[in-house]
């Protein structure tokens, strides 16, 4: 096992030199913070990860989770791991005084759910999904609700689901068929299949509540019609858990995250699965949306995570693996030279460190704005909202997307052993193939940009947006050595929005299939300009830092994100340019061609 | 029962150490500052255990300047009822331990607990000194500790084996693995810790007695050497003169 998985010098820069978090506590919801606090709560987090979820990453890939009686039977220590995350306050950290929770910015949850799932992506989406799923409960449902399950969903003893894909129905959640008919006492009686729930049944927690989504008969169609239910595996009555007619009829093997298992669910085989509404009827899939944004943002979170934990495992390797001499070496004689010599090494360790810290900044800018949502308020809050509502499906995708390039890349490095098991990165790149597919696939973030966030408000997010990006520019434009790169993305900036300009105009004259059959092109591009922008943000930081003077590990540190700043510059933003000719172009093949021809 | 729970500040154990001014000072530039994990994983936690189930008060002191502010936090968050910084730059063992002994003089401290050593001058003298100072008994390397009634029972585990020892209140007692198991503050704790007190006094001016002439690294780690399989002899010479293992 690799010795590191994140660096905490770079969560540091991240958290106080980049987004300067200790400046939250100046808002009355975080006054009760201070920066001391929020590096105990970041280190607190470490050590978590590395005593109890960091030494199981490898086990729980290799034993995978095995059927039972009545359950799915888990590594033995998710028990212990539930209920010490539960414990020590982290399943409810975000949350309100009245809720056991301790108001922790998003932005230090962020960085606490990197390391979380660095360390053992699969064991931190247990605990993950329970904080998420009781938070909506607390957020939508009743008082009896709330009193029934968030005490034992944040203590860490019932786990949390997120329960809409059907067999059918993945993408297109407005084709469910599980029914919730009313039963006149108040709850709904539950009938049908869902498959595919994460951490769905298993034997670490005494139940499982699954945020489940249903239709109630006579209900408006399609994703209109859909409500949110409470469905425990065992229903609460006087005191005791009754079974509740949720079967786990199996679980999937998977190629990646095999430590936590996806289930089949069974309800209602003997008319006896009872729910109860969360908030209104036919609000469900507005209710779930709360969970699913902040559920994407995780996403690029956890991609981010397993970027860096293959960056750091192929880095050490690279340090340790003699092999070949340089070609300089005219005899080709003396002792063999560590890889990390060769400047094609090199180049794939810095391609992984620019995703892994140009992409956490990218989400760490998310978590930054959901904080700002929380402490603002009228127009200051909308404007927040609408930046989220924008940089969501880029956070969620490009984060994702990488991942798989990067912890490849990971593998790259060490040759034939990163392709075996003793070595962790094979383990990486199979755990984050899942990120560009759960919480909307990339074709669906895609047209969620493309067909839903760049229209929003007339328009008005994505000019918010690229103000916010042109301001960066603006401000890089006064430091002589940041300005090639300024005017850099500047340029591409520009040559987006014609973009931008040309899909609208064929979106007002032609059929919405045409504007959108490259929105995933779209989408890519604008993540390229992202992390650009974010690199761009951190670089005017570097320079400030490395002109006070910096010496040693600092001043190495500095020079490093200074290399991986002019790495995506130089190697990932120019990308663009053929994302941009591929988009402006009307040659329409996907279109024009039938399904005849793929034979 | 009232403890008293010394903490030395240390650079993290990832830390790459450099000196400066001539090789006399430690150069402390981006390094990161830790409880001393004798302190913190054995001492401190022991004597929370104590005090969680008898009762009672941990303060935990340290001698530094206002940079151990956070690390001492760390103890707070732990479960430290309160603390105490003296504040002066800590420069060598005797300095910090006539510091810490003439705060606890008239307080009433019923057992003193610190850590066997630090990491990172290893020195073992601090505990021991302050026994001395406050004419308390020392009794080191304990790596069990029970405490009530006024008397202390501990096990001194040694290369040769165990001694179990009784010793009667107040004494200062250092603390080897074993003693407790490490704890991670949760979020309540480090919430509760902003407000616990944390009192600075000042030093008494206690003067050094000795002066660093130079510190030095140890040896670089000699890099990896391929023998080739056909020359033992060379070998056994590496392993012989070089590596001194036969
Ligand atoms: C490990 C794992 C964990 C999961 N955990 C959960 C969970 O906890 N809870 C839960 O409810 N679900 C969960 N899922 C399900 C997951 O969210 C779905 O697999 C995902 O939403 C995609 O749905 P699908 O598999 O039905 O694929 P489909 O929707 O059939 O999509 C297949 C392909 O078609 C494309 N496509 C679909 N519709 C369109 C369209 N209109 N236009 C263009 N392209 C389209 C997609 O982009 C995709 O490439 C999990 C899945 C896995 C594998």
């Amino acid at each position: 096992m690799a010795k590191e998985y994140v660096s905490m010098r770079n969560l540091r820069f991240v958290l106080h030199e980049l987004f300067q978090v200790e400046k939250l506590t100046t808002y009355q919801r975080y006054a009760d913070h201070t920066k001391d606090g929020f590096d105990l709560m970041i280190d607190s987090a470490k050590q978590m990860a590395d005593t109890l979820l960091h030494p199981i990453y490898r086990e729980m890939d290799d034993n995978e989770p095995k059927m039972g009686e009545d359950t799915v039977h888990v590594h033995p220590d998710m028990r212990k791991i539930m209920r010490e995350f539960g414990e020590s306050g982290w399943i409810a950290c975000q949350e309100d005084y009245e809720h056991g929770g301790q108001r922790m910015p998003a932005t230090i949850y962020g960085a606490s759910n990197f390391i979380f799932h660095a360390a053992n992506t699969s064991a931190a989406s247990y605990f993950g999904l329970t904080g998420g799923s009781a938070d909506l409960i607390g957020t939508f449902g009743n008082q009896e609700l709330k009193d029934t399950y968030l005490a034992k969903m944040y203590a860490g003893e019932w786990q949390g689901t997120m329960a809409l894909t059907e067999p059918h129905a993945g993408s297109s959640l407005g084709d469910i068929t599980t029914t919730a008919t009313p039963a006149g006492d108040g709850s709904y009686r539950i009938k049908g299949q869902k498959h595919f729930i994460s951490a769905g049944d298993h034997d670490g927690v005494d139940n499982v509540v699954h945020l489940m989504l249903a239709k109630i008969p006579g209900g408006p169609a399609g994703s209109k019609g859909i409500s949110l239910f409470v469905v425990p595996k065992k229903r609460p009555v006087n005191g005791e858990l009754v079974a509740n007619d949720v079967k786990t009829n199996s679980f999937e093997h998977k190629m990646g995250m095999k430590g936590c298992p996806i289930a089949y669910l069974i309800m209602g085989e003997n008319d006896n699965c009872h729910g109860w509404l969360v908030g209104e009827p036919h609000q469900g899939l507005k209710y779930m949306f709360q969970m699913m944004n902040g559920a994407r943002i995780s996403v690029g979170m956890m991609s981010t995570a397993l970027s860096s934990a293959a960056y750091y495992a192929s880095l050490q390797y690279a340090n340790e693996r003699p092999q070949g001499r340089h070609v300089s070496n005219k005899g080709q004689d003396g002792p063999m030279v560590p890889i990390i010599e060769y400047a094609d090494v090199k180049r794939m360790l810095l391609f992984q460190k620019s995703i892994v810290e140009g992409c956490l900044s990218l989400v760490m800018q998310c978590s930054y704005y959901e904080d700002m949502i929380r402490v603002t308020e009228g127009e200051e809050r909308e404007k927040y909202q609408m930046l989220l509502d924008v940089l969501t499906p880029m956070c969620k995708t490009y984060p994702a997307e990488m991942s798989l390039l990067s912890t490849s890349q990971g593998i790259q490095v060490l040759g034939g052993v990163g392709y075996c098991a003793d070595f962790p990165l094979q383990q990486f790149y199979r755990d984050t193939r899942i990120n560009p597919i759960y919480e909307g696939t990339t074709g669906i973030q895609a047209m969620d940009l493309l067909g839903r966030k760049v229209t929003m408000k007339g328009g008005k997010a994505v000019m918010l947006f690229g103000a916010e990006m042109q301001q960066t520019v603006m401000q890089a434009m006064q430091d002589e050595k940041l300005k090639p790169y300024a005017e850099k993305l500047g340029a591409s900036l520009q040559k987006f929005s014609e973009v931008t300009m040309k899909l609208m105009g064929l979106a007002q004259t032609q059929e919405p299939e045409v504007f959108l059959s490259d929105a995933t092109l779209y989408l890519e591009n604008a993540g390229i300009l992202c992390v650009a922008w974010q690199w761009l943000k951190q670089a005017i930081v570097v320079q400030e830092k490395l002109a006070a003077g910096q010496s040693g590990d600092e001043l190495a540190f500095y020079e490093g994100k200074m290399y991986a700043f002019k790495y995506f510059f130089e190697y990932e933003l120019p990308k663009s340019i053929g994302l941009v000719k591929r988009l402006m172009s009307d040659e329409r093949l996907t279109l024009e061609m039938s399904e005849a021809h793929l034979n | 029962m009232k403890i008293l729970v010394p903490i030395s500040v240390v650079p993290d154990t990832t830390s790459k150490i450099a000196f400066t001014d001539g090789d006399t000072k430690f150069n402390e530039d981006g390094i990161q500052w830790i409880v001393n994990p004798y302190d913190e994983w054995y001492a401190l936690v022991r004597a929370l255990e104590i005090t969680e189930k008898d009762g009672g008060t941990v303060t935990v002191i340290s001698v530094g300047d206002a940079t151990a502010e956070p690390v001492i936090r760390k103890a707070l968050a732990l479960g430290a009822t309160d603390a105490v910084r003296v504040d002066t730059k800590p420069t060598e063992s005797y300095v910090v331990a006539k510091e810490l002994a003439n705060y606890a003089k008239d307080k009433g401290f019923d057992l003193i607990l610190l850590g066997k050593e630090t990491i990172s001058y290893n020195g073992s003298e601090v505990g021991g000194m302050m026994a001395e100072f406050l004419g308390f008994p020392f009794i080191s390397l304990a790596s069990k500790l029970d405490a009530n009634g006024g008397v202390a029972t501990l096990d001194r585990s040694t290369e040769t084996g165990t001694e179990v020892v009784e010793v009667k209140l107040p004494a200062v007692i250092s603390a080897a693995k074993g003693m407790a198991e490490q704890r991670i503050p949760n979020m309540r704790g480090i919430m509760a810790a902003r407000t616990k007190p944390l009192t600075v006094v000042p030093a008494s001016g206690v003067q050094g007695k000795t002066s660093t002439v130079k510190f030095g690294l140890p040896a670089a780690k000699s890099s990896l050497k391929l023998v080739d399989p056909e020359n033992m002899d060379e070998l056994v010479r590496l392993l012989h003169e070089e590596a001194k293992s036969i």
